[in-house]
């Protein structure tokens, strides 16, 4: 809802239900699948290596600092979504931007339940997660992502590719980077927020 | 005896894993396997003899991951990298003595293709078919086709492999655990596009272990005809510190893959984590076990890139109204090249049931051919329903066969050889079931005998081509009853003959029975269902006649396909309370209501009747134009939220549409305030913005032209140029095409220094926006139609 503007605005039944009955077409039609591997992780300045790969990123740097170990991850809810928004460009628009609102709002939830997942694994393991990263956070690179996909086989695995600039297909997927600390109190979600240059972003969570 | 006269009579046993094996022989993550091949041939060559010395059949030929996208800046050529995985393939075969096979294995490009994807199917097939020249040449035995997950890639591969070669093809897919593709695709929509394209085995390989994969076999036996190759992996990959390892042992791997062989497989073998251990172990285990026996499914079915129709007991509903004849307003759409219209009407026959949609888009005065090509992959962005093709233009035809992404119905071949001659040979070459016409050069005969004659003629030349009667579906042709007493029976008697005793599925043009007559609908019901009760397999009519769909779902519950009534029940149960609440509201709502609160239907009818009384112009100013403003101005102030905005913009669309209409019957075209290019920039793929910017424009009087997303700035000057637009519309959403819509800008700016840009998307903001020299940003869809106004002085 917050996606879609809604900011306690007086709503009809009939809006209401369109609403509900698109967000579980979509529901019907995705296919979540997800992946993430873990590698060793060494963080120096403005540079983070994991397993073979390096990168060169200093707010990436900041994010792991610490962290010997960290997850790659990538998600995505399927092509349900994209689908849909095309369909109901041509017979209705406002379908359409619910199925792009409600996109997000799938994605977001089911990488939440993923590392979910992860966190309680390494919990068994006195570890604790930092918050997630993404490529095109800040100033780590969508380069990356071409290496990101290799070392997770994404295309295989859970069928997401990369365009030539390097944006994911299906569009609602996710792909980031999980430190993983021996410090609990690390591990408090910092804003990603306060990292992004898009200072007038209605969804930006103040500090 | 080749691979091909082998395959099916006895189990024949593939290799194990390259990748696995490479890895323990030192090969980095990130490093091209292929490239062992002119490196590291030795090497290569050393585990193809372990694989042959463990008595597989066939060794897949280390060329998986050759493409030229992946080739690129490595310094070999595909053809180069492919050759040399064949040579060294052979000649470890001949330094083992045995008889094998090497096979030219082919993956996956790696890209999404066309539409949800960047990568255009024609270039795909252009990105196997060098691979499939140089493997040929090289001496390979067949192609295998592997770890497919996308049948349009599938489909380019094949073409690529039969079209420039004469290599057996066989295609395995990775099916995830709920049986499907990762497009959504289904066993069975796989198979019949497959069968389609006539390879010579399918199967499985990757995803999971033998013990998995069993689980889909029984599903896969019951709908293919041909061989099934199955190379699972061994186990479930573990990874641990980025080093993946597979757990099931050569002797547990065996042994379920002999129950397997003992229930029915063609060819076996190991994907990731098999060794030759595993394959020494299946070979020794399952040597002595026979081949699947191999039957002809006799399966009657079209498919689309999702799922499969089945013609059975069950009638299916093809829908009419994609067809310009006797319809202006679609030959209009046609001839404006208004693609949207078409799409509307294809989605529409969808909600209301259709299971396949024919599409026919020849006009005398437009080039069918580029129409049928952009019509088709329009389509199949929009809806999964399976689609005939409907033309008389050969060309036309296989250029949406090629396209098509899946099996389609083919309309129409009839018994003129010529025709015969055409279609017939398309058919055999990319899959598909065919209408067959009983006309021929003699005319339409009008008895029944003379109809079941041409029948049969054209089943005899089908099966010259190897299309057997599964794949026809007989057309014993509708006569308008008011030209002749005899018609309805003529076509009924044939019709139960063609079902009945030749045992082929049948199909008419339901409406045309009531040509010439009043109140046309009563006839057509009651001659559609008398055809049903005779053996239609399938009706041509239009779904969006809800008389016609209630004789369909009533006859259904009637003769038992429908069980326990349960599709009648639930389409006519809740339709009960629809037509009271929408009708009684819609009589009462003024136009400007019905705009700001969203009632597309009601907005229509209350416009129409407004019409009636003033004039187009005062209809516009008077309530459209004040409803948008009202919810216009609401949503700015953030009263109204954009799913409500939108209702009401696609309300006073249609609004709009009833002046237009109004217009074109009072001889007038409508003006339009100015035109508007719009494009989402090079590079970037989100378009969602950029449409609701576009439907808001129109609804305003602009003409837009909508050049979509990742448009490279030469187009959109080009365009702006050519139209000598004022304004011109970007949009962006990642930080990255940020850079690409400044280029266009300046681009725009260097050409044509008066058109004004206005941009707008998620990272944008007034500062970014005066960086790169737009001269408007809008943070939402309104903005952009306060600025254009202002600037059109509207």
């Amino acid at each position: 809802m917050r996606y879609l503007g809604y900011r306690g605005q007086e709503m009809e039944e009939k809006t209401a239900r369109m609403i509900e009955e698109t967000a579980e077409e979509l529901e019907r039609g995705s296919m979540p699948k997800s992946i993430y591997r873990e590698y060793a992780c060494e963080v120096t300045k403005g540079r983070v290596k994991l397993g073979e790969l390096t990168i060169e990123s200093q707010n990436l740097a900041t994010n792991l600092k610490g962290c010997e170990r960290a997850v790659l991850l990538a998600a995505t809810i399927g092509r349900a979504a994209d689908f849909m928004i095309k369909k109901y460009s041509v017979t209705n628009m406002a379908k359409a931007a619910i199925v792009q609102a409600a996109g997000a709002a799938c994605i977001e939830s089911y990488v939440n339940e993923v590392e979910d997942a992860i966190r309680e694994d390494a919990k068994n393991r006195g570890l604790f997660l930092r918050p997630r990263f993404s490529p095109g956070y800040g100033d780590f690179a969508l380069e990356y992502q071409k290496d990101i996909f290799h070392m997770l086989e994404c295309q295989k695995r859970i069928g997401v590719t990369l365009t030539e600039g390097n944006l994911m297909m299906p569009s609602k997927s996710v792909s980031a980077i999980i430190g993983l600390t021996t410090k609990e109190r690390e591990s408090c979600q910092m804003e990603k927020c306060s990292l992004c240059e898009k200072t007038d972003c209605e969804f930006r969570i103040q500090d | 005896m080749g691979f091909r006269d082998e395959l099916g009579k006895k189990l024949l046993f593939f290799d194990g894993a390259m990748g696995t094996m490479l890895q323990e022989q030192g090969l980095q993550s990130g490093e091209l396997p292929e490239i062992w091949n002119v490196t590291k041939e030795e090497v290569i060559c050393g585990i193809h003899r372990q694989y042959l010395e463990a008595g597989c059949d066939i060794v897949k030929a280390n060329t998986f991951g050759v493409n030229p996208f992946k080739m690129k800046g490595t310094g070999y050529t595909c053809e180069e990298l492919t050759k040399k995985g064949i040579e060294v393939a052979k000649r470890a075969i001949e330094q083992s003595g045995r008889k094998a096979y090497a096979a030219l294995d082919i993956g996956s490009l790696g890209k999404l293709l066309e539409p949800l994807g960047d990568l255009p199917f024609e270039e795909a097939y252009a990105a196997f078919r060098p691979m499939c020249i140089a493997g040929e040449q090289a001496g390979a035995d067949l192609c295998l086709i592997e770890t497919m997950n996308d049948t349009y890639e599938i489909k380019a591969a094949v073409l690529a492999a039969k079209e420039n070669t004469s290599l057996p093809v066989v295609v395995t897919m990775v099916f995830d655990e709920d049986g499907k593709l990762l497009t959504g695709a289904d066993m069975e929509a796989a198979v019949a596009m497959l069968e389609g394209l006539r390879v010579d085995a399918l199967g499985l390989n990757c995803g999971f272990g033998p013990d998995i994969m069993r689980k889909f076999l029984p599903k896969l036996r019951e709908v293919t005809s041909l061989p099934i190759v199955l190379n699972p992996n061994a186990g479930l990959p573990v990874v641990v510190d980025g080093k993946t390892s597979f757990h099931v042992g050569a002797e547990e791997f065996a042994g379920i893959m002999k129950e397997i062989a003992l229930e029915g497989v063609s060819v076996m073998g190991g994907c990731c984590g098999t060794t030759p251990a595993h394959i020494r172990a299946l070979v020794e285990t399952c040597r002595n076990i026979p081949a699947m026996e191999l039957t002809d499914k006799q399966r009657s079915v079209v498919s689309s890139y999702t799922h499969a129709v089945v013609f059975d007991n069950r009638p299916k509903i093809i829908g009419e109204r994609i067809n310009p004849t006797g319809k202006s307003r679609f030959k209009q759409a046609l001839r404006e090249n208004d693609l949207e219209y078409i799409y509307k009407e294809a989605l529409a026959q969808q909600d209301q049931g259709a299971h396949i949609l024919d599409v026919n888009v020849g006009l005398p005065e437009i080039d069918e051919i580029q129409m049928m090509r952009d019509v088709v992959k329009g389509l199949q962005g929009i809806t999964d329903l399976p689609l005939q093709i409907d033309t008389s233009d050969a060309v036309a035809m296989e250029t949406a066969m090629r396209l098509y992404n899946g099996k389609p119905l083919l309309n129409s071949v009839n018994g003129k050889q010529e025709s015969m001659d055409a279609v017939f040979p398309l058919a055999a070459k990319y899959g598909g079931m065919i209408v067959c016409l009983t006309l021929d050069e003699g005319g339409i005969p009008d008895t029944a005998q003379g109809r079941i004659r041409i029948a049969k003629k054209i089943m005899k030349e089908a099966a010259k081509y190897g299309i057997g009667k599964k794949d026809l579906l007989i057309d014993t042709l509708t006569m308008t009853i008011s030209t002749g007493q005899e018609n309805a029976k003529t076509t009924l008697d044939a019709l139960q003959y063609v079902r009945n005793v030749l045992g082929v599925h049948t199909t008419l043009g339901v409406s045309n029975i009531s040509f010439g007559l009043p109140q046309r609908e009563r006839v057509n019901t009651a001659f559609f269902t008398i055809a049903l009760s005779q053996g239609l397999s399938a009706g041509i009519i239009n779904p969006n006649s809800e008389a016609m769909m209630a004789s369909y779902h009533s006859y259904c519950a009637l003769n038992g396909s429908d069980s326990q009534c349960a599709d009648y029940i639930a389409k006519y149960s809740k339709q009960e309370e629809q037509p009271k609440t929408s009708a009684a509201k819609s009589g009462e709502l003024s136009l400007f209501d019905a705009v700001v609160r969203g009632l597309t239907e009601s907005a229509y009818q209350a416009a129409r009747k407004e019409l009636e009384t003033r004039k187009p112009l005062e209809v516009i100013d008077g309530a459209l134009i004040p409803a948008l403003d009202k919810v216009g101005q609401g949503f700015e102030k953030k009263t109204v939220f954009l799913p409500q905005l939108l209702m009401s913009a696609d309300a006073a669309k249609a609004g709009f549409d009833a002046i237009k209409e109004h217009l074109k019957e009072g001889g007038d075209e409508s003006s339009s305030k100015g035109t508007i290019v719009i494009a989402t920039v090079k590079g970037d793929i989100h378009d969602i913005g950029k449409n609701i910017v576009k439907v808001l424009l129109e609804n305003y009087g602009f003409q837009v032209i909508d050049l979509g997303k990742d448009v490279a700035p030469e187009l959109v000057v080009e365009t702006a140029k050519e139209h000598q637009v004022k304004l011109v519309g970007l949009s962006a959403l990642m930080t990255t095409t940020v850079a690409n819509m400044e280029t266009t800008i300046q681009l725009l700016k260097q050409e044509m220094p008066e058109c004004k840009v206005m941009v707008g998307g998620a990272v944008l903001t007034q500062t970014y926006a005066d960086m790169i020299g737009a001269d408007f940003y809008s943070g939402d869809a309104m903005g952009s139609v306060r600025y254009a106004n202002e600037l059109f002085g509207g």
